[in-house]
């Protein structure tokens, strides 16, 4: 049996459809955006949108449309899933919460209909008497609205026209009328239809226009009183409403399809297109009264405002301002302005990330902390781009000053002890320390008498008795807060110097060489209290209190040179009372004593970026627990902070992390800056609750956030990128991309500037194969204006995300796969790259070529090429030899010593081996219709051997080993399903099959999984057991998590599951299980094998009572006892679960 | 050209003219990536209408309907005739078909 679990570490963010409505009061004005299966409700304030609330529903959304009831102030919502579910949504308001309450729902699949080929559209009666979809092909289905019944009946109507494109209601009829685009062998024609809602059916043709632009594609329903419907075509635009008729056809559509509008205003003579290049138009109906006292239009009018993001949908929100959603690039918000900036009249305010669609990803560790990055292939055409994404804690940048060299910092109270906030930061420099106060948001240099400021501070701190110390190489200074002068000083005995120091509030310990030093601080006086002379140099201390309330503390920690240990000393007469050797040769750099939620650790971190940490215990000073953590690669400098009313320790380096504690577990969580060298909290009145960090140049005042996060950085490309490689050896990424050009008199130019054409190299293939049986490849004739794929392969650099080179390819030769191998004994690491020649008029590329590039010493050159008979769809590093699924072939080449590819073997079980991927000997084809095959190498015999098949016929998207016997597939209906080699079985005929044992419906199409942790693995410790990690990205820009879990906990988590499917209502009335089902077409099975993550991890955000109802009667086996689950074991496991992501 | 679009941007619709008086145009574009909290609703409110298919294929529907305009006008011109018929025709059975139908519905 095999046992999953799968989550969402990033939500799906491609836009599917968006409205403004007023949805949570008769005023507010709300803007809905749809995403895949999620919902949310935004406020449009004077602050710009408000996120209110995100809603999950059980299925995917395929239409979502809003209306208005007759007698209602406000709109509902209606939704109609990609299973045919439907339902009416009300949000209401009760104080600061909202209610969805779903008004109506229900299914309106037909069992036996055939899917219409123009998608699934729906249109609402603008006065609500009738929804109308087009579902299936020939068939008209209606839902009557009739608010008294209790039953909405919902039927189909015979339709004569089968493929329809687009259907909207139109206005003031006194009849429902829709009107729809259709085509039959004549072309496209629109014509409308009266439906009798008594009868249920439509009763006659209103009017009918036959032949509209061979494009037609969208219809624009005018409201009254001009009325009527506005086609939008390829190149025109023609108004009609059966008796009057306009068209025009606007030079500035260039040729791109108008793919979504919005209407500005209610009378309806102003309309916002989008097309498929991101041009947004404004479309205008000139009216003029009739005789008889009617609006009628007389002119239409459309011009070009300007460029905005690939547009799904748009929507007009306020005060010339509106939302643009995009399923190719970041959605965003932007404002309409009458005055032309650089010939645009459109100004983008914010935009909203969007991974979507995610067509490949790497993941990388290029900081070799086994927590990966994963860099995706998001985007497309001009909206591509690459997208860093690393899990890490965020800091929130208030300020930054720009101050190169600092060598420690410190904030200060000084003189306004009875405030509670800083005002003082002092900086250390190389024989120099600067002072500044901050008064307000201001910074500015200050003195303080009582300070060395020509010399380096070591430390710098309000102690007792409103008094501050500050530490240099030559003594320890106690200065007055109030007058901000020297009271006290303490040096040591000769001309030795101070070389490490610590104190808390009422005590000091210094370190020069060999000696420590006890000083305790008096009103106006520094005592020395002790003294000890150490085995080996003193390279770091720590007297932080262990006790919070406390401003003392009884232990001195003690990093040593030499025997590189740390000793834990007594107070008062620093007597060594536990010693710990640290295993290596790397000197400590930096210790500290702290308490995370009750447990006393000791932490010491290495010159190595390494970090040793220990339990410790209060009286003895024993160290217990020993673990190694990697940080980073630099020295490590601890420091604590308190956020959130907790400790939190901060280790600076080249790596900065913030280390803390939960369930009693320690956490390790990256911060998404690149360096941290020093860091301090602070606490000042225009930075509450902040931090000042330490860059190499600058100081940043920020604040932290509470929890980690996927943080998501954007590398615009202006093209499509299609796969991705790393390449370590040269330390860089390959991308594929695909830009488009246009034919102009001089041969094809590209539309704009794009990674490919800004590249600090660019190289063009010269070789160019003939396309089979003659023809021009060059296609040297095509029109002016016919567009033209250009594909390139970009090398783009690891750190600083520059395109290094461009090498272009030579239409139609098109990059088919892409990897980076280390290929037989050759010491060079090499990019593969697969092309094919793509022709039009061939179903299937014949002719393609694998080709070897080296990048080195920033040249990218050819070694090698092999022309192939068809396309080669994926490529993979098989010990040392390439191994590539070229059409229904998979084979093997591999790598001579005169540098060729030289076919070793072969076999041809497939439809199209488009999926690879390999495992010892061992390798997984996903095919594009026959599921997946597991085939083994035999060395010896140098033959492939079918070792296994899933006969069960299955689309492919993606598939990964998950270990030697287990193997996750996705498919292209959004199901992923895990089949089992058996290897036990008895009969050859049983150990051929690859049985579908788990089977889960995720409800977005996985284009990619890749094995790799978003999280730092074996660093913390886990009470949860998973094993493995693979990465998935999808269609619609989420990025989630499939790991395997054992039996036992299996069973835990679907006992909760269960419970939770009960106790969390769906929205839409959509089951949890029905939603989760293994559907494929008419086959349904039922989820089994993984865990829901995302409904498992909701458990935290119910509240206590309903926790408590959740885990009622749950059992779990807890250090190898069975027992009855209570809130807080569930609540660790699952805490335990989420940081994974 | 540009005289045009200035016409047709100008008395853009306003419903609060408050709304978005307060986005700051000085830094340039923000990016954002936050999302709203979840709804978890855990009270079962029963939805107030039920949307149910009309599982009759298009064909029957059409059939009984063109049946039943026809038996009325032969009611009409027939009078007492007709009523002897409908028992052992189709229309009879029709009568008995519905509430199998109305079972499957359940299913």
């Amino acid at each position: 049996m095999s046992h999953h679990y799968v989550v969402t570490a990033q939500k799906p963010t491609a836009v599917v459809a968006c409205l403004t409505g007023n949805f949570t009061s008769p005023t507010d004005l709300n803007l809905i955006i749809a995403r895949n299966n999620q919902v949310e409700i935004d406020l449009v304030t004077p602050e710009g949108l408000r996120p209110l609330k995100e809603i999950n529903i059980n299925g995917a959304i395929a239409v979502m449309r809003h209306f208005r009831p007759p007698d209602s102030n406000k709109d509902l919502l209606f939704i109609l899933t990609r299973r045919y579910n439907v339902m009416i949504l009300e949000c209401r308001m009760v104080g600061d919460s909202i209610t969805v309450i779903t008004k109506a729902n229900g299914n309106v699949s037909d069992p036996v209909g055939i899917p219409s080929e123009g998608g699934v559209i729906a249109a609402i009666d603008p006065k609500a008497r009738v929804i109308g979809m087009c579902l299936y092909q020939g068939l008209f289905t209606i839902i009557p609205m009739d608010k008294d019944a209790s039953e909405l009946k919902a039927t189909n109507l015979r339709m004569d026209e089968l493929t329809v494109y687009d259907v909207e209601f139109l206005h003031g009829c006194l009849n429902p009328t829709v009107i729809v685009i259709h085509m039959d062998n004549d072309g496209r024609h629109v014509k409308s239809h009266e439906i009798n809602l008594r009868d249920k059916e439509f009763m006659k043709i209103a009017w009918k226009q036959d032949n509209v632009e061979t494009e037609a594609t969208m219809l624009i329903p005018v409201p009254s009183p001009i009325g009527g419907v506005v086609v939008i075509g390829r190149e025109s635009i023609v108004y009609h409403d059966g008796s009057n008729y306009h068209a025009v056809a606007p030079l500035t559509f260039r040729q791109s399809t108008i793919n979504c509008y919005a209407r500005v205003d209610s009378k309806g003579q102003r309309y916002l297109l989008g097309n498929m290049d991101g041009q947004l138009y404004m479309l205008f109906l000139g009216t003029s009264e009739t005789s008889k006292g009617t609006m009628s239009v007389k002119d239409i009018k459309v011009e070009q405002l300007g460029e905005i993001s690939i547009p799904e949908c748009i929507t007009y929100l306020d005060n010339g301002f509106l939302y643009i959603g995009s399923r190719h690039g970041d959605s965003q918000l932007v404002r309409l302005s009458s005055d032309a900036i650089d010939g645009s009249y459109v100004i983008p305010v914010e935009n909203f990330t969007n991974l979507a669609p995610i067509l490949d990803i790497a993941v990388v560790d290029l900081d070799r902390q086994g927590q990966g990055q994963i860099i995706t292939c998001s985007g497309s055409f001009k909206d591509g781009s690459l997208r860093i994404i690393r899990i890490g804690i965020g800091i929130q940048e208030h300020a930054c000053i720009d101050l190169p060299g600092i060598k420690g910092m410190w904030s200060l109270k000084v003189g306004m002890d009875e405030s509670p906030y800083e005002n003082t930061l002092v900086l250390a420099f190389v024989g120099h320390t600067r002072i500044l106060t901050l008064s307000g948001e201001e910074v500015e240099e200050t003195e303080i008498p009582g300070f060395a400021s020509d010399s380096q501070t070591f430390l710098c701190a309000n102690v007792e008795y409103d008094q501050i110390v500050q530490v240099t190489a030559e003594s320890v200074r106690l200065v007055k807060s109030s007058t901000k002068l020297l009271v006290a000083e303490w040096q040591p005995e000769g001309d030795r110097s101070i070389g490490v120091v610590s104190c808390n509030g009422t005590q000091i310990v210094v370190a020069s060489a060999r000696d420590i030093f006890y000083i305790v601080i008096e009103d106006g006086n520094l005592v020395e209290k002790s003294r000890k002379t150490l085995a080996y140099e003193v390279a770091c201390l720590d007297i932080t209190p262990l006790d919070e309330q406390e401003n003392k503390s009884d232990l001195v920690a003690v990093g040593l040179w030499t025997d590189i240990s740390a000793v834990i000393l007594s107070l008062p007469d620093l007597e060594a009372i536990y010693t710990e050797k640290l295993s290596g040769e790397i000197i400590p750099r930096s210790i500290l004593m702290t308490t995370f939620e009750g447990i006393h650790y000791l932490l010491c971190a290495l010159g190595d970026g390494s970090m040793f940490y220990f339990i410790l215990d209060k009286t003895s000073g024993q160290l217990t627990d020993k673990k190694k953590v990697t940080l980073g690669t630099q020295p490590t400098t601890l420091r604590t902070f308190r956020s959130f009313a907790t400790t939190n320790v901060f280790a600076c380096s080249d790596r900065p992390t913030v280390i803390y504690s939960s369930n009693h577990k320690l956490v390790f969580s990256n911060v998404n800056l690149k360096e941290v060298n020093h860091m301090c909290s602070l606490n000042a009145q225009a930075y509450p609750d902040s931090l000042a960090l330490a860059t190499k140049s600058s100081v940043i005042l920020g604040t932290i956030d509470e929890i980690q996060k996927l943080h998501i950085r954007t590398v615009p490309l202006g093209e499509g990128p299609r796969r991705i490689a790393y390449q370590e050896a040269s330390q860089t990424f390959a991308v594929s991309t695909m830009r488009i050009d246009v034919h102009g008199r001089g041969g094809a130019k590209p539309m704009r500037n794009s990674a490919s054409t800004q590249a600090q190299n660019i190289t063009c293939s010269s070789n160019i194969l003939p396309k089979p049986g003659g023809g021009n490849p060059t296609a040297a004739n095509a029109e002016v204006g016919q567009e033209v794929d250009v594909h390139n392969l970009l090398v783009i650099d690891q750190n600083t995300f520059e395109v290094l080179h461009a090498h272009q390819f030579v239409p139609p030769e098109t990059i088919s796969s892409l990897m980076s191998a280390k290929l037989g004994d050759d010491p060079n690491t090499y990019y593969v790259v697969a092309t094919s020649l793509v022709f039009p008029d061939e179903p299937e590329p014949k002719v393609g070529r694998i080709i070897i590039f080296h990048y080195h010493d920033n040249k990218l050159t050819q070694v090698a090429e092999t022309k192939v008979d068809g396309t080669c769809y994926a490529l993979v590093e098989f010990n040392g030899k390439v191994l590539a699924g070229i059409g229904s072939f998979v084979r093997l080449y591999e790598w001579t010593n005169e540098k060729e590819l030289r076919m070793e073997c072969n076999i041809q079980n497939m439809i199209a081996a488009l999926y690879l991927k390999a495992k010892g000997d061992f390798i997984l084809v996903g095919d594009l219709m026959r599921s997946i095959t597991l085939l083994q190498h035999k060395q010896m015999e140098g033959i492939f051997v079918e070792i296994a098949r899933d006969c069960e016929p299955k689309w492919m998207r993606a598939v990964e080993i998950l270990d030697d016997d287990t193997f996750l597939g996705s498919e292209t209906n959004g199901n992923l399903f895990v089949c089992q080699k058996d290897s036990a079985a008895t009969t050859d005929e049983e150990r051929q099959l690859l049985p579908e044992l788990a089977r889960f419906h995720l409800g977005d199409t996985v284009n990619v999984f890749r094995h790799g942790s978003l999280v730092m693995q074996n660093v913390g410790e886990r009470t949860t057991p998973v094993n493995g990690c693979v990465l998935y990205g999808t269609c619609n820009g989420a990025i989630g998590i499939v790991t395997q879990i054992p039996q036992d906990f299996y069973d835990f988590l679907h006992g909760l599951e269960e419970r939770l499917k009960k106790i969390i209502k769906s929205v839409g009335k959509i089951e949890h299980t029905y939603y989760r089902n293994f559907q494929i077409h008419t086959k349904v099975e039922p989820s089994e094998g993984f865990i829901d993550g995302d409904l498992i991890e909701s458990f935290l955000d119910l509240t206590r009572d309903k926790m408590r109802d959740a885990v009622l009667g749950l059992e779990l086996t807890l250090n190898g006892e069975r027992k009855c689950a209570d809130v807080e074991d569930v609540i660790k496991i699952v805490e335990d679960l989420t940081r994974m992501h | 050209m540009s005289v045009s679009v200035n016409e047709f941007l100008k008395g853009l619709p306003c419903h609060d003219s408050s709304n978005f008086s307060h986005v700051s145009h000085e830094h340039g574009i923000r990016t954002s990536q936050k999302r709203a909290s979840i709804y978890l609703p855990t009270e079962d409110v029963p939805s107030e209408q039920l949307i149910v298919m009309d599982k009759r294929c298009v064909l029957l529907r059409y059939l009984t309907q063109q049946w039943d305009k026809k038996t009325l006008q032969r009611k009409r011109e027939h009078g007492n005739e007709s009523s002897n018929n409908t028992n052992s025709t189709p229309n009879g059975n029709n009568s008995k078909k519905r509430p199998r139908l109305e079972n499957n519905e359940l299913n």
